[in-house]
Order: C-alpha cells, then structure tokens, then sequence
C-alpha cells in the first residue's frame, strides 16, 4: 500500500487537488429552471472568503505600483520628456507677447468706441450742430496750451468756433488750416470764455493762469461763491453757446492785484489734459432733431390753444361784466341765449360778482348815487368833505340797500 | 546525511531559490498580471502566473510543487475576476504538473526547450480553461484560438526576459 502511494504519489496529489477544485466549482454553478449552468449572483461564503484574500494581497502592490507609475510619468513628463521644451517656450513667449499687444491694441479700440459711442449720443442729442473730430496732437510747449485736431477748412472749420465735449467746454478754434486746426483751450492763459456762475449768477471771464488752471478773473468779492458752484458758459462771447458746462469751482483767492476783486479758481469738466475726441460747433442755429421738432410743434399747438382760451376768457369777462346787476343792458339779450357770434362749446364762465361797498361819499359814479352839480364838486375840497361828511343830509347812499341802488341805464351804460 | 541530500540534489538538477523569491515572484506575477491590463488596455497578451508557475515548476522537478503552485497561481486569479474560482486553478494545475513532470525528463537549461514548452503549456491552459467551462461547468465559453496562441507568443516572449532573471536568483552551490 505504501509502495502504491509512493509510486503514484505525483498523480495522486494532481487528481486530490483537480478533484477539490472540481468539487469548488461544483458548489458555485446551480443549474436553473430554463437547464442552463450559471454561477450564483452571491459567492458562497468561501469562495467569498477567497476572493477578500486575493484582494487584500493583490491591492496593495497595486497600489504602489500605479504610484510609482504616477511617479515615472510625473518625472518623464516633466523633467525627462522635455525636448525642444526651450524652443516651444521662446515661440510660446513670442505668441504672448504678440497676444498682449492685440490685447492692448483691443482694449485703446474698446475704450475709443466708448468715448465715441458717447461723443455721437451727445452729438444726437445736441441742439447745435457739431463735428466730431480727433485731437491729434499739441504744441508741445507748456506755456502754450493749443491742441490740434484733424479738422480743418476743408471740413468746414472756421476760426473762434466753439471746441466742446459731452463733459464741457474746451476751447475755441484759433488757426484753421486746410487738413487740421489749431484749438485753444480754455486754460490757456490766452484764452476768454464768458462764463456765469450758475447760482449766484455772477458773471466773469475764464482764462487761464500760467500752471494752466482756469480762473474767473475779474469778479467783486462775494462771499456767496462757494466751492462747488457750477460754472456755466455765459454765452455773451459769441463763441461758446450760452448754458454748456465749464466746470466747478475749486476755490476763491483774492485777485493779488486788485482789491475787492477776486479770482475763482475753476475744476474743468472736460478733461483737458487727455482729449481724444471733441466736438466742434459749426453752427449755433438749432438743430432739432425729429422728436424736439415734435415735441416743439406739440409746444406750438398748446401755445395756441392756451392763447385762445385766455382770448376767449377775456370776452366771456367782457360779456359777462355787462351782465352784472345794475349795469345790466335792458335790450341785452336774456340769460341762457347766447349772444350772435359766440361759441356754443365753449360757453363763457360767469366770472364772480363783485361785492358793492358801500361809499362813504357817494359821488356821480356811484351806482344810484343822484349826480351832483358840478360847481358843488368843485367847491367842496376832498379835505373839507373827509370831515364833515354830516353836513350833507342828502348824501347817505351807505343806508340805502343795495337792490335799491339801481343804477339807471344810462350810468350802466357809460361804466366799463 | 547533509552530503547525500547534496548528492542527490546535484544528481537531480533540483535548484533552489530564495524564500523571498519564492514569495515575491508568484506576487507579482499576479499583481503585474492584474495591474498592467490598465496600462495596456485589451493587448495583455501574456499570462505572467502561468510563467511563474512554468518555470518553477521546471527548475524545481518536482511535479507536486508545480502542482500546488499552478493550483495556487490560478485560484488567484480566479479569486480576482467574478467568475468561478477553480477554472484556471484547475488549467494551471495541470500545467504545473506537467511543466514539474517534463523538468525531469529535459534539460530545463535549454531556453529554446523552456521556451517551447512554456509556449505548449500557455496553449494547453487555455484550452483546459474552456474545456472545464464548457463541457464541465456546461456554461458558454467560446475558444478563441488565435488569441490564445498570441497569449502564448506573448507569454513566451516575456519568458524570453523572465527566465534568465529569475535563474540569476538561483542558490548555486
């Protein structure tokens, strides 16, 4: 018996563990209704068992070996595989540099479409007719504050035209050439613009001072100008319309060279120091637009209408004070009809009647009043009748009741 | 008696190996074997538990531990999929057995004769695999034959590199 498993140990063992396994698979496969083999959806507990094993053992050099792959491609990718690395780093900065420059060229366009998006909405806007033109370059010189635009005589630039933005006033066009035009601004000590100050309505000239500030020379001392004021064009220079805005006032100095004058110093509100864009007035007749012409034939109209109605008020007065009590016309017509050539729609309002005070001298225009004799009149001073108005029994119209008054037709007719 | 078992070691060719080698070979095997599928998507044509079991079952003559380790080997690798566990258990078993049974017989020095063999017993596993599916187990298990024998091309290639890695652990007297 030894001898036999001695002999057939090899094959002996292969057949005990073919056999185990066999038995194993036996235990996992069921047949089902429809004849078919299949495994269960749940492992047994030991084929379970086997598998949690395998996962345990298997995991964790798994894991280590994908970090350690993560590792290889990290350090491949990042330190080794990085040929011609330099070469794309050069084109790629060049592409960069190229970018920021498209970039910065984008945004200047950006930023001039917006100023000119707001240049053309106050153009549309404004009653005068204007140029949109280019400040394109100035004197260079500090004490000369010109500017010049790319407008010119060719484009129907005249000199002492009025250079204006959305923000404020400019300056005025000093040299027209054919292609451009010479502006100068209003800080230039050169420079005079008739300017009011828009509460306390004073007015002054704004020019310049030598650090290119404006200033309203030539004002008395008023403790009202405070800073803050607006400052408006007073449209007296025949070069700036009247009512665009110049600026605001900074501060009030004393004029070092006059006493009791002063001098205000003025906040521009156009940016003078970084123009791009200005408008030029070429024309100070209106320049209305489609709906101002509307809105002002509307304005025509009502005009109209509310003349009318007063001229219409005033003949309904008219009528109506000759139908007052006592200044009646006897051959008026009756109330309720109305009179040839009056408007039934529109019938006249009774205005209210007065109410009749009583005089204290009745004199020949009192409604009632008998007329007195002329040389009476005349022998009686107002003094002496102010007095002694006791002396005159006869004259007390004060007591008589006013339905007793009744003026006759013809004192009715001669008052207005 | 130390110098008979030597004797009779070198009479038999047995070789033997580190313990550590004996644990991390088969380990990963099965770990690389598990892992580098991600790597490779669907080209893992080698079964690297099989190799392992091959050539240890070679090296050490013995058809009752290849036995046991293509046992092993392939229960490990049934316990990582969802199928049964037994299949290739059962494949590799009797790989490991036939691989221990022909190391006794051949010269296992001989690569071209490893290799052949390797790349017979990677065709006989698969072919016992789906054997056991199909006639065993009475589920449908279709053979693929072309890429079983690329899996055994595969297998013997890698072999190829393994082999002689494995023999430079070997424990020379």
């Amino acid at each position: 018996m030894d001898s036999f498993f001695t002999r057939y140990r090899n094959l002996l063992v292969l057949l005990a563990m073919l056999l185990a396994q066999i038995i194993g698979l036996a235990v996992q496969v069921r047949r089902t209704d429809s004849g078919h083999n299949t495994l269960d959806a749940r492992d047994p507990t030991g084929v379970r068992l086997i598998r949690l094993w395998a996962d345990a053992v298997v995991t964790p050099p798994e894991q280590v070996f994908h970090a350690a792959k993560l590792g290889i491609v990290n350090l491949w990718q990042n330190y080794i595989d990085l040929r011609h690395a330099r070469v794309q780093n050069q084109e790629l900065q060049k592409t960069v540099d190229r970018l920021r420059l498209e970039q910065a060229s984008l945004l200047e366009d950006a930023r001039q479409g917006e100023r000119l998006q707001a240049l053309l909405n106050f153009q549309q806007r404004y009653i005068y007719k204007t140029l949109a033109a280019q400040a394109i370059g100035s004197s260079g010189n500090d004490s000369s504050r010109v500017f010049y635009i790319d407008k010119g005589s060719s484009d129907g630039i005249e000199r002492d035209m009025a250079v204006i933005t959305p923000e404020g006033i400019v300056g005025k066009v000093r040299e027209v050439f054919p292609r451009s035009s010479q502006v100068l601004a209003i800080n230039d000590q050169t420079s005079g613009a008739g300017v009011i100050l828009e509460t306390t309505r004073t007015r002054g000239i704004l020019r310049g001072d030598a650090a290119g500030r404006p200033q309203i020379v030539g004002i008395l001392a008023d403790q009202r100008i405070q800073p803050g004021e607006k400052v408006l064009t007073a449209g007296g220079d025949l070069v700036f319309p009247r009512g665009l805005p110049v600026g605001e006032v900074v501060r009030v100095r004393p004029d070092p060279d006059r006493d009791s004058f002063i001098d205000v110093i003025v906040k521009p509100a156009a940016h003078l120091d970084r123009l791009d864009e200005v408008l030029v007035i070429t024309s100070t007749e209106p320049q209305l637009s489609a709906e101002q012409q509307q809105d002002q034939a509307t304005s025509e109209v009502l005009k109209g209408a509310e003349a009318a109605a007063i001229k219409q008020q005033q003949k309904a007065s008219q009528i109506m004070a000759e139908r007052l009590p006592g200044l009646a016309d006897p051959n008026a017509p009756a109330p309720g009809t109305v009179p040839p050539g009056q408007d039934h729609a529109a019938p006249p309002q009774a205005p209210p009647v007065p109410k009749l005070l009583h005089p204290l001298r009745p004199d020949r225009f009192t409604p009632g009043a008998e007329p007195q004799p002329v040389q009476e009149q005349e022998t009686s001073p107002p003094v002496r009748q102010e007095h002694k108005p006791e002396t005159k029994p006869e004259s007390k119209p004060e007591s008589k009741p006013l339905q007793q008054a009744t003026p006759s037709p013809a004192h009715a007719g001669r008052n207005p | 008696m130390r110098i008979l078992a030597n004797q009779h070691r070198r009479e038999l060719g047995m070789r033997s190996y580190p313990l550590l080698i004996y644990v991390l070979a088969p380990l990963t095997a099965l770990v690389l074997q598990a892992w580098l599928p991600r790597l490779l998507r669907d080209h893992t044509w080698f079964d690297l538990p099989l190799l392992v079991t091959v050539y240890f079952a070679l090296a050490r003559r013995d058809p009752i531990q290849g036995t046991f380790m293509g046992a092993g080997m392939g229960i490990f690798e049934d316990a990582l999929t969802h199928h049964a566990i037994g299949a290739n258990g059962i494949a590799k078993t009797v790989a490991g057995f036939l691989a221990g049974s022909v190391g006794v017989r051949i010269d296992v020095d001989n690569y071209i004769v490893r290799l052949m063999l390797t790349f017979l017993l990677s065709l006989l596993s698969g072919f016992i695999y789906v054997l056991i599916y199909s006639i065993l187990l009475g589920m449908d298990q279709e053979w693929r034959g072309l890429e079983e024998l690329m899996k055994a091309v595969g297998t013997s290639l890698v072999a190829m590199i393994v082999y002689p890695l494995l023999d430079r652990t070997q424990i020379r007297d």
